[in-house]
């Protein structure tokens, strides 16, 4: 799980909360500093850490940075790049210099069409969210099977655990290959039975997933699975 | 205001015709995370209204002409359901409902931290299931959870509140009865932490001191409601708590 | 907005419709679970709330008095409309009611009215000078796939559960809307090849044309709509109208049972 939300004396802020006085620490994401005083500008878990006091978002839309590996799929097609909806209030751009593969001016189309996926990762953004994706890349690729399944972007490291601990062990239990984007989505791949055990599991991920529930449900696939 | 008729609208005792004090607000619950299909969403019942408010986004900004390039624009509809009133209500936009989403837009761009999220837009869709005096005010509180729900950075949520003026007298909270034949109506958002205000209309007649005597109420009221507010996203998401 | 299709959500269909199995773990023809509310808005002379997996429905009825049209001196008249507003779904836009927002309307529209559940006589107050005009709105607030069959349930709940305001416009005492029948809605999806029925919004996005059947107390046809591209053969015709029988016989006990209370 990850941290903040562990320990009885857990407190959820809404936004316009006092949170406490600023004196001595510093405002982190989700706090603003006020006459001496932390507001909390997002509903979430506080967090104090270090001397720095932050919101640990409830919900949060996908903002994305440079480096996310992100989950995307073809919107629009140009003759020499591509448009991505990567979950992001933008599409972005993937120039055919960038592509994986060589492509000729006006053969866009043959390598990948409206409605593809493929996993690829964000090379630039601007400060007004214009978007460059890149393909180029250990493991960036068209996706040809599987599913993609959405989570909360603020889920992502609960689903992924400390150094994808969890992760590993909801591939183990799945019996899926699984990867999850930085973007909030994942892409599962198995047998129509393992994907369909893999989509329960995001399932409650999604609906519990703000709770400490989701360990207890990856533990209980692992004995069931184990009984077999 | 229907103006100051014949109609009575406080008893004898001074309180006013559905028992309630001068003072006194009618019933508020509301509920967050109502609608699966929303980004964040709310439904607030205040005496009998019943709003609704669902909030997709930051998503882009399009028409490309309304984008702004350093900040995102609130696009707010305030929309009342066919059946909410007395009379059925034509569907379709209508120079109320254009005039409330826009002030209501304005206010909420007061509170969320719109230059996070530049050329986008964020959609708040208040629908308004059930009318009986109140329901822009319902609408605002709605937005508010509703914005917060979804994860929307703000540097306060907004509650609606009203007061008003009936038989010469202040009071809070009007109902349908009084809204129609009462004197003024005073609907304003606050801003719970910093007592701020971020929408005001007014209609009616009122004195300063009666100006003031309303805001007095007002402001106690939004307290209530700000406490059922935060209640709401607690319970949605606290429940499980280990 | 037009929503992107996945090319990987068609295929696992595909996949998924070869194995005789569904995203969500569903049967074929099983359907999600519905929670049936009625007289739950204060305004409205009917109402009904629908919740029916992720889809929120509620529908409102109001009267109002007309003249009648000459050549029917005393029959009433019944509309029903929907909108899709864009509260209901970050696909719908605002705007002037979209064309799927009518064909909704129409069809709900065409179920009630054609099963003669309204008898329009009843609705004459004074022949050739004042009828009832009933007035059905559907208002969709969350769409998580197959809003018809939820909005034909609140819609005919809600006027099953109307009260005609006769106080009000002060022609007499109010009393509750006669209303003979309960005509439902079955809805199926051809998603992978197949139809399934009650499709959910990702069958909806990924799959092809949908069929819409309005079946009467005896089991009649009422009202009938096939929507989006794609053909269906006569066989697959005939198997998803037995499901329907099944499916609308259940619904209406569900709403003969909320009446009751």
């Amino acid at each position: 799980m990850s941290e903040g939300q562990v320990g009885a004396e857990q407190r959820l802020v809404t936004p316009g909360m006092v949170i406490g006085p600023s004196s001595g620490k510093r405002a982190g994401t989700g706090t603003i500093a006020e006459n001496n005083e932390f507001i909390a500008t997002r509903l979430g878990w506080l967090n104090e850490q270090n001397d720095v006091v932050s919101v640990l978002p409830i919900n949060s839309a996908y903002m994305p940075r440079s480096g996310d590996l992100v989950i995307g799929f073809v919107a629009e097609v140009r003759n020499n790049l591509w448009f991505f909806d990567v979950n992001g209030p933008f599409q972005a751009l993937l120039p055919m210099s960038l592509a994986p593969w060589k492509v000729e001016f006006g053969s866009t189309r043959q390598h990948l069409g409206i409605g593809d996926a493929a996993l690829a990762r964000i090379q630039e953004v601007d400060e007004t969210h214009n978007m460059v994706l890149t393909m180029k890349g250990v493991g960036l690729r068209r996706l040809n099977e599987g599913a993609v399944v959405s989570i909360p972007v603020n889920l992502i490291d609960t689903i992924r655990g400390q150094n994808n601990a969890m992760l590993s062990r909801i591939r183990d239990a799945t019996n899926c290959r699984i990867i999850v984007g930085d973007n909030g989505r994942v892409w599962i791949h198995g047998d129509a039975a393992d994907m369909h055990v893999a989509r329960q599991l995001i399932q409650t991920l999604n609906e519990e997933g703000h709770k400490n529930t989701f360990e207890g449900a990856v533990e209980a696939l692992e004995n069931k699975r184990g009984e077999h | 205001m229907g103006g100051y008729g014949d109609v009575k609208l406080l008893r004898e005792d001074g309180k006013r015709l559905d028992g309630r004090a001068i003072d006194e607000m009618r019933p508020v619950t509301i509920e967050a995370g109502v609608l699966p299909a929303a980004d964040g969403s709310a439904m607030v019942t205040h005496g009998l209204n019943v709003a609704v408010a669902a909030v997709y986004g930051p998503m882009e900004a399009h028409p490309r002409k309304i984008q702004r390039q350093d900040r995102a624009v609130i696009d707010v509809r305030y929309n009342m359901a066919p059946f909410s009133t007395g009379d059925r209500i034509r569907p379709g936009f209508n120079r109320r409902s254009r005039e409330i989403s826009k002030v209501t837009a304005e206010s909420l761009e007061s509170v969320v931290l719109v230059e996070r999220y530049p050329r986008s837009k964020i959609r708040v869709e208040i629908e308004i299931l059930a009318a009986e005096a109140g329901t822009r005010c319902a609408g605002i509180t709605a937005a508010s959870v509703a914005l917060a729900d979804a994860g929307i950075p703000m540097r306060d949520m907004i509650v609606g509140v009203a007061s008003g003026k009936i038989e010469d007298t202040v009071v809070l909270d009007l109902d349908k009865a009084e809204d129609n034949y009462g004197q003024a109506d005073l609907p304003v958002g606050i801003l719970p932490n910093t007592g701020e205000i971020a929408f005001l209309q007014m209609d009616g007649d009122l004195s300063i001191d009666e100006y003031n005597l309303a805001m007095e109420y007002n402001h106690k009221a939004a307290k209530e409601i700000h406490e059922i507010m935060v209640d709401a996203l607690k319970r949605r998401y606290e429940g499980g708590e280990a | 907005m037009v929503e992107l299709v996945p090319s990987l959500l068609r295929q696992e269909l595909d996949r998924l419709a070869a194995e005789g199995q569904r995203i969500d773990g569903r049967g074929q023809f099983e359907g999600r679970e519905v929670h049936l509310e009625v007289d739950c808005l204060y305004n409205a002379e009917g109402s009904a709330k629908v919740v029916w997996g992720d889809t929120i429905i509620y529908a409102g009825v109001k009267f109002e008095i007309r003249t009648p049209w000459p050549d029917r001196p005393t029959q009433g008249s019944l509309m029903c409309g929907a909108e899709l507003r864009p509260v209901a779904h970050r696909k719908y836009e605002p705007g002037p009611p979209s064309p799927e927002s009518i064909e909704l309307g129409r069809v709900v529209d065409r179920g009630i009215r054609e099963s003669g559940c309204i008898d329009m006589d009843e609705l004459c107050i004074v022949p050739g000078e004042k009828v009832w005009g009933v007035m059905i709105d559907i208002h969709v607030l969350s769409d998580g796939g197959n809003i018809f069959d939820a909005a034909g349930l609140a819609a005919i709940a809600a006027l099953r559960t109307a009260v005609v305001p006769a106080e009000r416009f002060d022609v007499g005492e109010d009393h509750t809307l006669k209303v003979n029948g309960t005509p439902i809605m079955a809805s199926f999806k051809r998603a992978g090849g197949r139809f399934v029925y009650d499709p959910s919004e990702e069958e909806e996005l990924g799959g092809d044309e949908r069929i819409h059947i309005t079946l009467g107390d005896e089991g009649h046809l009422h009202s009938l709509q096939k929507g989006l591209k794609g053909v269906f053969t006569p066989d697959e015709f005939a198997e998803i109208l037995a499901v329907a029988e099944q499916k609308c016989s259940e619904l209406r006990e569900m709403v003969a049972e909320k009446e009751g209370n």
